[in-house]
């Protein structure tokens, strides 16, 4: 485990080292996908003015959603950037080179890149969690290691859903519209709230998509705890996080890797 | 026990077939056809420990489909397969510890970054001390005459520099067997030589085994004495290097100049005449079925010699030769 460990925490260094080689490249994504958070969120902040809460969720219930969904996708596209092309090092045959290596494949492929405006969206997500402390007039440290693993749960669901959307690829080819499109769906259901769902599209949250277990249970746990919702983030988290290593791995087996010239950035 | 052990091997691939143009396309939505192409097609093979083995064969010929299978990349159809007494598609992450690879085409080094920062990363995935890795890389960079590259981005070295920072990369951790897959591709002459110096170098100072493909019979005939050639999923020839040049090289080319005019009917009895000048000839004969002595004889009977050059085919030409044979048995 130790030795998992160093590995993964000299790839981040290396993703690091190279981000840094062009700086004012790195520095200008993160400002960029700051700004367009704050932007989406000027929308809630209107609606707030006018409507005090919707189906009980008010400013500050948002500003804790944000907070908790920023953070975890700014950590989890950060840390583990290669979640986002995954079905692309696999249908460009790019498996090749983490298969040649004596580290688990999926570990290392997911942390063998790091997005430069995820560190935006990371950026976002504190300030917005540190604003809702100030507007919610209430903090302590239980709250912030509550926000630590709401963020936790947040990351490990999202990249087990990439992960598991893009194993298709082993079976039907190129996923990269379906990548897209389910990126863009468990964004947009992970930033509203939970209340507004019932039924069968609740139920589609917590499951097919899984966006729930991104935004709106955690933010709810990070506000106040309840044993009831951490033991659904817990239980979530470690479903899908099995369901993603299962079905990459079984898939792994029908890689047929490629001959296309390859550069490792 | 040999260091790497191939039996019946065999992959097939299923490649989806479509015929072209929008009909094509909507007809393979609506009903797709699938081929099934066999890249590998029941080879076995050994090498030794130390050994340098060469293994070529022309663009689909199934070579690196045969390094990924002992790589543990991909799984085999069928067949059996042990490098250094690891099944490689069971126990891929044991083996990787043991076995070193390069692909020509592929590259490990981090594009933006320097090749040192590559080679501290290495270390962490090779489980490497860190005391004992500053000592290998100095160790390396001496052997490859990289010293002066390693600080230099990736991106701004040259092909062959880059391909030296390679195989020292896969060579950290002290494996025992190296895999070598097109490492020359695209290499101009003199990168190709300190190439295969080096890797030279490190069979004579470690003993590490060498399984080299290329398409470059030269790659083969600088480093291996002993080679296996593929062509089409099989094996079509094996045996040593010197012995593929003893029985292939029967042939023999004469290029022959005179100082005075020659007859427009000038032959030679067994000698083909490939080109008849009117001061000289070119032709081409086979030493098992013309002995050289009676075609010389009679060269110098034919004039007043001014020149004479005696050629022997190249190995490109004899590896050529030998498609040309395998090819034209399967027809």
């Amino acid at each position: 485990m130790g030795r998992q460990i160093a590995f993964v925490l000299a790839l981040w260094k290396t993703n690091l080292l190279s981000a840094m080689e062009y700086r004012v490249s790195f520095l200008t994504q993160m400002a960029g996908m700051m700004l367009n958070n704050a932007i989406y969120f000027v929308f809630w902040i209107i609606f707030f003015a006018r409507f005090e809460e919707v189906n009980g969720w008010d400013l500050v219930d948002m500003l804790f959603l944000f907070g908790v969904v920023a953070t975890g996708f700014g950590v989890g596209t950060y840390l583990f950037g290669n979640a986002v092309r995954l079905s692309l090092l696999i249908a460009s045959g790019q498996m090749d080179y983490y298969l040649s290596l004596p580290r688990p494949v999926l570990l290392h492929a997911l942390a063998s890149r790091s997005n430069a405006s995820s560190a935006g969206d990371c950026a976002y997500g504190l300030l917005s969690f540190g604003a809702a402390v100030y507007f919610a007039g209430a903090f302590d440290i239980l709250m912030l290691l509550r926000f630590g693993l709401g963020c936790l749960a947040a990351v490990t669901v999202l990249i087990s859903f990439l992960v598991l959307v893009q194993s298709l690829t082993f079976w039907i080819g190129n996923t990269n519209l379906l990548t897209s499109n389910a990126f863009n769906a468990i964004v947009t259901f992970s930033l509203y709230p939970i209340t507004l769902f019932d039924g069968t599209a609740k139920l589609l949250l917590f499951t097919l998509i899984p966006a729930a277990f991104i935004g709106a249970l955690p933010a709810e746990f990070v506000r106040r705890f309840d044993l009831a919702q951490l033991a659904q983030i817990c239980a979530g988290s470690a479903i899908f996080l099995f369901l993603a290593t299962f079905v990459f791995y079984r898939g792994l087996r029908r890689y047929e890797s490629g001959s296309a010239i390859q550069v490792r950035t | 026990m040999p260091a790497v052990s191939v039996r019946d091997l065999r992959k097939t691939f299923q490649l989806k077939q479509k015929a072209a143009g929008l009909r094509g396309s909507l007809r393979a939505l609506w009903r797709p056809s699938f081929q099934e192409l066999d890249a590998v097609r029941g080879i076995s093979f050994n090498m030794d420990e130390g050994e340098l083995l060469g293994f070529i064969g022309p663009n689909g010929a199934g070579k690196s489909t045969t390094i990924k299978i002992l790589t543990g990349i991909l799984h085999p159809s069928s067949g059996e397969a042990e490098v250094l007494g690891r099944v490689p598609w069971r126990q891929r992450q044991e083996l990787a510890f043991q076995i070193g690879s390069v692909f020509g085409q592929r590259p490990q080094l981090w594009y933006h970054l320097p090749a040192v920062d590559t080679f501290y990363l290495f270390g962490k995935i090779y489980e490497l001390d860190d005391r004992k890795l500053k000592g290998r890389i100095a160790f390396l960079a001496e052997a490859f005459e990289i010293e002066e590259l390693l600080e230099t981005p990736v991106r701004k070295l040259s092909l062959g520099q880059r391909m030296r920072c390679e195989v020292a990369a896969s060579l950290l951790h002290r494996p025992r067997v190296l895999l070598l897959d097109e490492p020359s591709i695209g290499l101009d002459v003199v990168a190709k030589q300190r190439l295969r110096m080096t890797i030279q170098r490190m069979n004579d100072l470690e003993g590490v085994g060498v399984l080299l493909t290329s398409h470059d019979a030269g790659d083969i005939e600088a480093l291996c004495r002993r080679v296996i050639i593929i062509n089409d999923g099989e094996i079509v020839y094996r045996d040593k290097v010197s012995a593929l040049r003893r029985r292939y090289l029967t042939v023999k080319t004469v290029d022959v100049r005179y100082n005075e005019q020659l007859p427009p009917d000038f032959a030679l009895p067994g000698v083909e005449m490939v080109k008849v000048g009117r001061y000289g000839a070119k032709m081409r004969f086979d030493t098992r079925v013309t002995p050289v002595g009676p075609v010389i004889g009679g060269l110098a009977a034919a004039g007043s010699l001014a020149d004479v050059t005696v050629s022997e085919p190249s190995l490109e030409e004899v590896i050529g030769a030998i498609y040309g044979q395998a090819e034209s048995k399967d027809g």
